[in-house]
């Protein structure tokens, strides 16, 4: 599936799950010139058929074998609940296609090896989308730790704090077997992140999780999840849905390392807007984390760039981190990561 | 403002610090309210009838005797943190302050600061609402370690302290993890779950030296409750200065010490007991005590707070 430069067809996407997610992806492949959306597959035909023509009437099914089987399909994004994943992603690898497969990799840490086996024995390229690792605040951190500015990372605090819940009691996301739980839906972004700033080995997980928002969730709303890294460095993360008030939306960052102390304070990444409504922070209009992300796995797809997309390894790393972490909540102690 | 009379006793502390020459003794020489009279580094002068409060930073292995002896000459005492080294030692302070009746305050100077004062009354005003999660950082840099003791026994109560005094919930079960492996520890990570299910992260640690960082490089709270979010950065107030020599911050108000000691002259002059006694220093201790443990054995230790209750 490799193409050469003089290759006049751009790379044929086709995107599995019309859903919420889908239009971010979309809108990625729309402003890259190096690929052109196929089409849209869901097991869902109206939701297919509506996400084609609000995108230009392209191609829509709800055979997925059927799309797999066309010869203008290159690669696919796969935007699924969390469960579908494994079955999916082993689908395109049969078909011999490229996979950007939307986080988690799988719910489980064997469905995520599988997924690793299969894409590597085929010899194709298979990334998550743990799109934070695409944004710049992820990327400067990572720039700052890999230059040496702080020294080596002996304790990383990162929270995402927000106060939107899933929009009702009928979303897949909060049904932990269809998502896995928060921490593999959610929390594989922050695990993914600061094991990738640490650069060791995840050895054990200590989570907590609470039920802010309504005592009847399935899911934590809210995750303290603390990590301990082979090279004794500690990892605390936070993920949150339980945030009041509603409209809360927080980032913080810390790095202690040998060498130095990094902060990202919660006002420090736009203007600030005092309006009627109180003080505001606005969009500090910084690199679009979509985009990025699929051009990095453009990039490994067509072997013109390094590579820099996130491998199915790490991937899975994440999902034993997630999967480690629902455990230390369910037993209330810490947990080996396997 | 009636003043009174300082004795101070001892010139110890952990490891290489000397709290009574750095904090304590410039602390009540700038207080309007108190005057040193005299300084001793046995128990002489604890029957003078010009002391009213003995300053105590005796070593470890002679506070309970000091403190005892103090009290039991009906002298108030301010104990320099750790008041013991165990909490079997703390209980014994704790039960002859409580026999005596006797102002006895742990100098855990760190929750008189402006900003956990300001998050501690805006809990207490509702706020956030009810209280269900607190982080906190207490980052000190440079400075050179505590040795032969670790920041788990010298740092991290500051912040635990904090927390209580701001949320007023006993912690029931702590897991803790400690940086390096060999050595005492110069970084800590507390996990602990407190009464009504509240839950809190604390880091507490000492770093490596930072240009322009004098002490504190990281100290805040943020607690988040059922009806908001408060952020309270202890580096807060304080005005930042920008130089050929780097970057610090200052601000001219009352440090933390002279806040301390004005809730001691407020609690001595006015016969009542002081918000931080030593029930609090015992609760500190167990609570160290038990996030040793956990280190040592990777687990979860819970809390007996009956211990901590002093009657």
């Amino acid at each position: 599936m490799e193409r050469d430069s003089m290759s006049s067809r751009p790379l044929g996407i086709l995107v599995v799950g019309a859903g919420a997610i889908a239009d971010l992806h979309v809108a990625a492949i729309t402003a890259d010139p190096r690929c052109v959306l196929a089409g849209f597959a869901d097991m869902n035909a109206d939701r297919a058929r509506t996400a084609a023509y609000r995108n230009g009437g392209v191609p829509w099914t709800a055979d997925l074998a059927g799309a797999l089987a066309r010869p203008d399909v290159d690669a696919c994004i796969v935007c699924t609940p969390n469960d579908t994943h494994e079955n999916l992603a082993l689908r395109v690898a049969a078909a011999g296609k490229h996979l950007l497969l939307e986080k988690p990799l799988a719910t489980t840490v064997e469905g995520a090896e599988a997924i690793v086996e299969a894409f590597t024995r085929r010899g194709l390229v298979l990334a998550a989308a743990h799109s934070h690792r695409f944004y710049d605040y992820a990327r400067t951190v990572r720039d700052e730790i890999a230059s040496g500015a702080v020294g080596r990372p002996t304790l990383v605090r990162l929270a995402l704090l927000g106060g939107w819940i899933w929009p009702d009691w009928r979303s897949w996301v909060i049904d932990p077997a269809k998502s896995g739980g928060h921490a593999l839906h959610n929390g594989v972004h922050l695990l993914d992140l600061v094991t990738w700033w640490i650069g060791s080995r995840p050895v054990s997980v200590y989570a907590r999780g609470q039920r802010r928002t309504a005592t009847e969730l399935d899911v934590h709303d809210y995750l303290e999840m603390v990590v301990r890294y082979e090279d004794g460095a500690v990892a605390i993360c936070e993920m949150s849905r339980a945030h009041r008030p509603a409209a809360l939306a927080q980032r913080d960052v810390v790095v202690q390392g040998t060498g130095g102390l990094l902060t990202l304070t919660w006002d420090g990444e736009g203007p600030l807007l005092w309006d009627e409504k109180g003080a505001h922070t606005l969009d500090p209009g910084v690199a679009y984390g979509f985009a990025a992300q699929l051009g990095a796995w453009l990039d490994a797809v067509t072997a013109e760039g390094a590579g820099t997309s996130v491998s199915g390894e790490e991937a899975a790393t994440a999902v034993a981190l997630g999967v480690a972490a629902e455990r230390s909540m369910a037993l209330g102690v810490p947990v080996e990561v396997l | 403002m009636r003043t009174l009379g300082v004795l101070l006793a001892g010139s110890a502390g952990a490891g290489h610090q000397n709290h009574q020459a750095e904090m304590y003794a410039p602390g009540f020489a700038a207080h309007p309210g108190f005057r040193i009279v005299g300084a001793t580094e046995d128990r002489s002068g604890f029957d003078r009838a010009d002391v009213d409060v003995v300053s105590v930073c005796v070593p470890f292995e002679h506070r309970v005797e000091v403190v005892t002896a103090a009290l039991r000459a009906g002298k108030h005492v301010l104990v320099d943190k750790p008041v013991a080294l165990t909490s079997a030692e703390c209980a014994q302070i704790a039960a002859v302050a409580a026999e005596t009746g006797l102002v006895c305050l742990p100098a855990y100077h760190q929750r008189f600061h402006p900003a956990i004062r300001a998050a501690r009354e805006a809990v207490a005003a509702g706020r956030v609402g009810l209280p269900w999660n607190v982080q906190a950082d207490f980052l000190v840099a440079g400075g050179g370690p505590v040795w032969p003791y670790g920041e788990l026994l010298n740092f991290a109560p500051y912040a635990t302290d904090a927390i209580h005094a701001v949320t007023g919930l006993p912690v029931t079960a702590v897991y803790a993890l400690a940086r390096p492996v060999e050595g005492p520890e110069d970084l800590v990570t507390l996990c602990l779950t407190h009464e009504r299910g509240m839950t809190s992260t604390v880091v507490a640690g000492r770093t490596p030296p930072i240009a322009g960082v004098q002490g504190l490089s990281l100290h805040r709270y943020r607690i988040s409750g059922s009806h908001g979010t408060l952020l309270a950065d202890a580096t807060r107030p304080g005005v930042t200065v920008r130089g050929e020599k780097g970057t610090r911050t200052a601000w001219a108000g009352h440090g933390t010490v002279h806040r301390m000691l004005t809730e001691l002259h407020a609690a001595v002059t006015g016969g009542r007991p002081a918000e931080l006694g030593p029930a609090d220093a015992l609760a500190a201790l167990l609570l160290v005590e038990a996030a040793g443990e956990s280190v040592a054995t990777g687990r979860v230790v819970r809390l007996d707070n009956e211990q901590a209750r002093v009657s």
